[in-house]
């Protein structure tokens, strides 16, 4: 019964000791009560019941005007002796607690359980947050975020060296608090992010955070000592389910290469589901901002472990249905699918041929799958993917005789697919720097530079006959004239032209069509007679001969017949357009030229005098002498010394008529009428999705082109019926074709037009475009929608404001 | 910046005919002359003083003139071969213009004879046959037949040749066909080298004696040119591309300077003989140019080039006239390589012996 006796003398001193320090003035009897306290920290009873209520009283506002307006050395002395003393949790707990003043409702009593810890890992991890919401521009340097991370890194680090000494001497360790706490600053976004300091120092953009500093301490730690690697990899088992995300993601970040990372995260993948699911499912397959060596450190750790590599295969098998799902591939943006590719890539990569050939039948399907349906994207760069996969695939199936191979042009982005072919898990790990290793090839490289152009320059002249036997003093005409024959002359008539263009003979065919615009637009009138008839042989012709430039000769030669004769022509054009058996090119060219005409006939018609050069003054080569010439050089030197203070008045521009303006009905119109009617050849509203694609750009072109036109509005309500029809498209291309008309339609139409003839379908509009410029998977077609509704605001704004300022 | 080509100095025109060959003959008393054979039989004699034709002989049966020359060192004796198979000699000496002789070759092709005057009064004639392949050498006063050569090889037709007189006896070099060359020891009858520059039909070729280089053209952009060296072996040497394919003749000046090529696409087209140089390219026909030839006047500065062409106009220039006199051998070219090749194989067979036996008749 002692102790009770003891503990209730203990009760009643401390007690009274409280009362004295936080309502008594007098000096004497606080530095007594102090006094007395501070004897007590020894007393386990003390500590663990009286301590935090001991603190409390000494933080409370009182005191702290005390201590700054008193200056009372003894005083100050036993304060923070209280503090420094004693144990660090409830230290920390109070001042941050009176730091925040928001008291935290937690048991005081009861300081090992869970709820308690959990409030001082939420504290430790937000110390940088609640100082510097207290003391906002005047934090020191060691609590901003940066440093006091880097400083917690170097204590966690600390505290498993400690650890690994702990567990030698056969001491037994539980990690727990550390992990809890290491997925705490993870959640809060402190694992890793880009810092620029680091990037200037190290040259690359390693990511900081708390794995910044960890993660290559701890990899080279691992490297030699396995003790260390299970205290990891235990660190990491401990890790709470719902921090584990974020804690896997900093790690891999921070780590150079798989075998890093296999060293760190040992087994994880394997034991923990949560772990698994990230590794394998969600950083793979659901993200897709990591950069490629994240790919490769997460593909490479899963290969380099006989279990593990079951993982592989499970992983490439879902990688794959991912990959060949066609309606993935309209629906999710370009960037993922290129995320998705390169994990393709670098997993069929990491297979061994044993496993290629278990896995031959998934890969041969995915590939078939998934090449096809990129093959019919709109988007070249997707194209470009499907066609890289291809060939990588069938390269590594190693199909003899029916390897993929296309015809596409090689840029950065392919060239970085092609080189994930190559990759191999363990080369990725970076060779320990060492400076006199790297120092003695480049002086050797160095010498042997320099021994071949010494030997270059020792060379002797051996051109023995080159001064006796040469036709220098014969010196030669100017040789400028001598071209290429051709056998048959250009044609000089439009009918001469047309048979040309229809005939056999190569040369004749070349000839008529490099003539051909010119042609036309000089003999108006012969044109005019022959237009459709010529039309109808360009739509036809065919590069039989590989003419060079023959696509731009025949668009120019097209143009140019519209330009001339544009009623007749447009209209045959615009029926071609949805009559039989045209392919998808031909149709693609006549609304090319339809676009082209069109603006070109909105462009004011130059005067001649203004465009044409000024012709320089030709001087005949025998009085190109000095006396003649120096006039010249004075003058001009006389001119660009001069300043001149006035130019005269500039010539106002002059007015000319639109000449698209009066046929822009007969270009639109037309276009608009059969695209419902599928035709056994051509069906716009299904499989032809690129022509619909081009038709929706090329209407919005007009759309803009007839800006100012009375027919305007008239074209910008039907345009704007039309895309209703289609603005739900499936496909991205036909998406931002009915994006850029309804931009052209809010351009192209006056505001009080758009707001009388269109109303009620405008707040339609509207929504349907704050839909799209939120929720669309395209990037392109978000910004276009963003555009739109700009522009949508913007006139309804100044057509709503006017009636309000006259009223 | 380059002088712009020179324009002709004059056109000679009222041939009425493409222009198939051109002579020239500036030696003797009297105005220079250019004989000019056109494609319907005419012969036009050309003075180049008063620039009209003096003459018009109608030969061949209006067959087309393919080679013109003149023998005796006159003026007044010409040779003329038609593609009625015939070859003609001509006296046309005091306004005259009489068929003196004629043989029968019955050859179909379009080889230009040569000939070689080994010493006066008597000269070598070598000229195509019925037979595609052969060359027959004849000796000209009496038609008789001094050698007949064949290459063993299947080579094709003949093509076209030259002749001329080496220390050891008259070569000829003759192009086949198929692109080869063959050089002939004409005495001996045995073919002393082969060459094969191009796959094309050999449409013309020249050689220098003096330099010991020959060039060849076909109807290809390439002109190879090949050395003939001591050993009378032929070795390829430079060559030039043109811009245009196919060369119909071609001449190298007598002072080894330029090398005139008439091409097929209206263009008399100038080289450095050393080097191949392209020089200048001189365009004034609106045809085929057939011919080309240089003059042989004794002044330098006088030699004309002359151009026959298919748009039935024949144009003269001057051009790299105006040289150091110092550079220029005003010997004849055929005295200058005897005395070369004579230096050369001091050991050969002596002129003499060869002129010797030539007019014996071997």
């Amino acid at each position: 019964m002692g102790s009770v006796e003891t503990e209730c003398f203990l009760k009643l001193q401390v007690r009274s000791h409280l009362r004295t320090l936080s309502c008594s003035q007098e000096r004497m009897e606080l530095l007594h009560a102090l006094r007395s306290l501070a004897g007590l920290l020894e007393d386990a009873e003390f500590t663990r019941t009286y301590y935090a209520r001991a603190l409390q009283v000494l933080v409370a506002k009182d005191w702290s005007k005390r201590l700054l307006h008193d200056h009372d050395k003894e005083l100050e002395r036993l304060w923070r002796e209280m503090f420094l003393r004693g144990p660090a949790e409830p230290v920390l707990m109070t001042l941050l607690d009176a730091i925040s003043s928001a008291r935290c409702e937690v048991d005081r009593s009861s300081a090992d359980s869970a709820q308690y810890r959990e409030a001082l890992i939420g504290q430790i991890s937000a110390l940088p947050s609640i100082t510097s919401n207290q003391l906002r521009a005047n934090t020191p340097e060691d609590l901003l975020p940066h440093r006091f991370y880097t400083l917690l890194a170097e204590s966690i680090l600390e505290t498993l060296e400690r650890t690994c000494q702990a567990l030698r001497a056969g001491h037994d360790c539980s990690l727990s608090f550390i992990s809890q706490l290491l997925g705490k600053v993870c959640i809060q976004g402190n694992g890793s992010y880009e810092n620029p300091h680091n990037s200037i120092n190290e040259g690359s953009n390693c990511p900081s955070g708390i794995f910044g500093t960890m993660a290559p301490r701890l990899s080279s730690l691992t490297r030699v000592d396995p003790l260390m690697q299970r205290v990891t990899q235990n660190l990491l088992e401990k890790v709470p389910e719902r921090c584990m995300e974020s804690v896997i993601t900093g790690l891999v970040l921070s780590l150079k290469g798989p075998t890093a990372v296999s060293r760190l995260m040992g087994d994880l993948v394997l034991n923990n589901k949560k772990a698994q699911f990230v590794l394998t499912h969600k950083m793979l397959l659901q993200q897709y901002q990591h950069p490629s060596l994240l790919l490769k450190s997460v593909l490479g750790y899963l290969s380099l472990d006989s279990e593990r590599r079951v993982l592989l295969k499970q992983v490439l098998r879902s990688v794959c249905q991912v990959w060949c799902n066609s309606s993935a591939v309209k629906h999710t943006c370009v960037e993922q699918q290129l995320y998705v590719t390169r994990a393709l890539l670098l997993t069929v990569a990491l297979l061994q041929n044993s496993e290629v050939q278990e896995l031959r039948q998934e890969l041969v399907q995915c590939m078939l799958g998934g090449v096809q349906c990129r093959l019919d994207s709109n988007i070249e760069r997707i194209r470009r993917m499907g066609m890289v996969v291809g060939e990588c695939l069938s390269q590594k199936l190693d199909t003899p005789g029916s390897q993929l191979q296309f015809q596409y042009e090689s840029n950065e982005e392919i060239q970085e697919l092609r080189s994930l072919m190559e990759y191999q898990a363990v080369e990725g790990e970076e060779p320990e720097s060492d400076a006199s290793n790297n120092l003695q090839p480049i002086v050797e490289a160095s010498e042997v530079c320099a021994v071949p152009s010494q030997s270059i320059t020792s060379l002797p002249v051996n051109d023995s006959d080159s001064e006796l036997d040469s036709d220098d003093d014969l010196t030669p005409f100017d040789m400028s004239a001598d071209q290429e024959k051709r056998i048959s002359a250009p044609p000089r008539y439009v009918r001469d032209c047309l048979e040309g263009l229809m005939s056999e003979d190569a040369e004749r065919f070349e000839l008529s069509l490099q003539v051909a615009a010119s042609l036309l637009r000089k003999n108006v009138t012969t044109t005019q007679e022959v237009s459709v008839q010529f039309c109808r042989v360009l739509l036809h012709l065919e590069d039989r001969y590989n003419t060079t430039l023959f696509l731009s000769l025949r668009q120019n030669a097209m143009v140019a017949l519209t330009v001339t004769h544009v009623k007749p022509v447009v209209d045959y054009w615009t029926t071609e357009f949805f009559s039989l058996n045209y392919s998808l090119r031909q149709r693609l060219d006549i609304l090319e030229v339809l676009a082209l005409s069109a603006q070109e006939l909105s462009e004011p018609i130059r005067s001649k005098q203004a465009a044409a050069q000024p012709i320089p003054e030709v001087v005949p080569p025998e009085q190109f002498d000095d006396i003649t010439h120096w006039r010249h050089i004075v003058e001009k030197r006389i001119q660009s010394k001069t300043r001149r203070i006035g130019k005269g008045v500039t010539q106002p521009v002059k007015a000319a008529p639109n000449r698209f303006a009066p046929v822009a009905g007969c270009f639109f119109f037309p276009l608009l009428k059969n695209y419902d009617r599928p035709q056994t050849t051509f069906d716009l509203l299904g499989s032809d999705h690129l022509v619909l694609g081009r038709l929706l750009h090329t209407l919005g072109l007009l759309m803009h082109l007839a800006v100012n036109a009375p027919v305007a509005s008239q074209m910008g309500r039907a345009l704007l019926d039309f895309i209703w029809a289609v603005r739900f498209h499936t496909d991205q291309m036909v998406r931002r074709g009915v994006l850029f008309a309804v931009c052209s339609v809010f351009l192209g139409m006056h505001s009080e037009n758009l707001l009388t003839d269109l109303g009620e379908d405008l707040m339609e509009a509207r929504a349907w475009l704050a839909d799209v410029a939120e929720s669309d998977c395209d990037s392109d077609c978000r910004s276009l929608a963003m555009q739109s509704l700009v522009l949508l605001d913007r006139t309804l704004k100044a057509q709503l404001k006017i009636p309000e300022m006259k009223t | 910046m380059s002088r712009p080509p020179p324009d002709p100095l004059y056109i000679l025109r009222g041939s009425g005919a493409p222009v198939n060959t051109l002579h020239f003959y500036c030696g003797g008393d009297g105005p220079p002359l250019l004989y000019s054979g056109s494609g319907k039989g005419a012969v036009h004699v050309w003075n180049l003083n008063t620039r009209r034709a003096e003459q018009v002989l109608e030969s061949h049966n209006s067959n087309s003139v393919i080679w013109l020359d003149t023998f005796d060192g006159s003026r007044s004796s010409l040779i003329s071969q038609g593609r009625d198979m015939r070859l003609c000699l001509w006296d046309l000496s005091e306004g005259r213009s009489a068929v003196t002789d004629s043989l029968l070759t019955g050859a179909v092709g379009f080889c230009q004879c040569s000939l070689l005057e080994s010493q006066p009064g008597s000269s070598l004639l070598a000229h195509p046959t019925q037979d595609m392949e052969e060359v027959s050498v004849v000796e000209m006063k009496s038609w008789t037949q001094v050698c007949s050569l064949r290459p063993d090889t299947k080579l094709g037709m003949l093509m076209s040749m030259k002749m001329w007189q080496a220390d050891s006896g008259p070569v000829l070099c003759a192009g086949y066909e198929d692109g080869s060359i063959v050089l002939w020891d004409v005495s001996q009858r045995h073919p002393l080298s082969f060459l094969k520059p191009l796959p094309e039909p050999v449409m013309c070729l020249d050689v220098h004696v003096c330099s010991q280089k020959g060039i060849s053209g076909s109807s290809e952009k390439i002109l190879q040119s090949w050395t003939v060296d001591g050993q009378r072996t032929l070795q390829m040497h430079h060559s030039v591309q043109m811009t245009n394919p196919g060369v119909s003749q071609m001449r190298i000046r007598a002072d080894g300077k330029i090398l005139a090529t008439a091409g097929w696409d209206n263009n008399i087209r100038v080289f450095g003989w050393k080097k191949l140089k392209p020089l200048a390219v001189l365009q004034h026909h609106t045809d085929a140019v057939n011919s080309v030839a240089f003059s042989d006047h004794q002044d330098p500065t006088q030699r004309l080039l002359a151009a026959g062409s298919k748009d039935q106009r024949i144009s003269v220039w001057s051009i790299y006239n105006v040289v150091h006199r110092t550079n220029i051998d005003t010997r004849e070219p055929l005295a200058v390589v005897e005395d070369l090749l004579s230096s050369s194989q001091p050991e050969g067979m002596g002129r003499a012996a060869v002129k010797g036996s030539l007019a014996m008749g071997i």
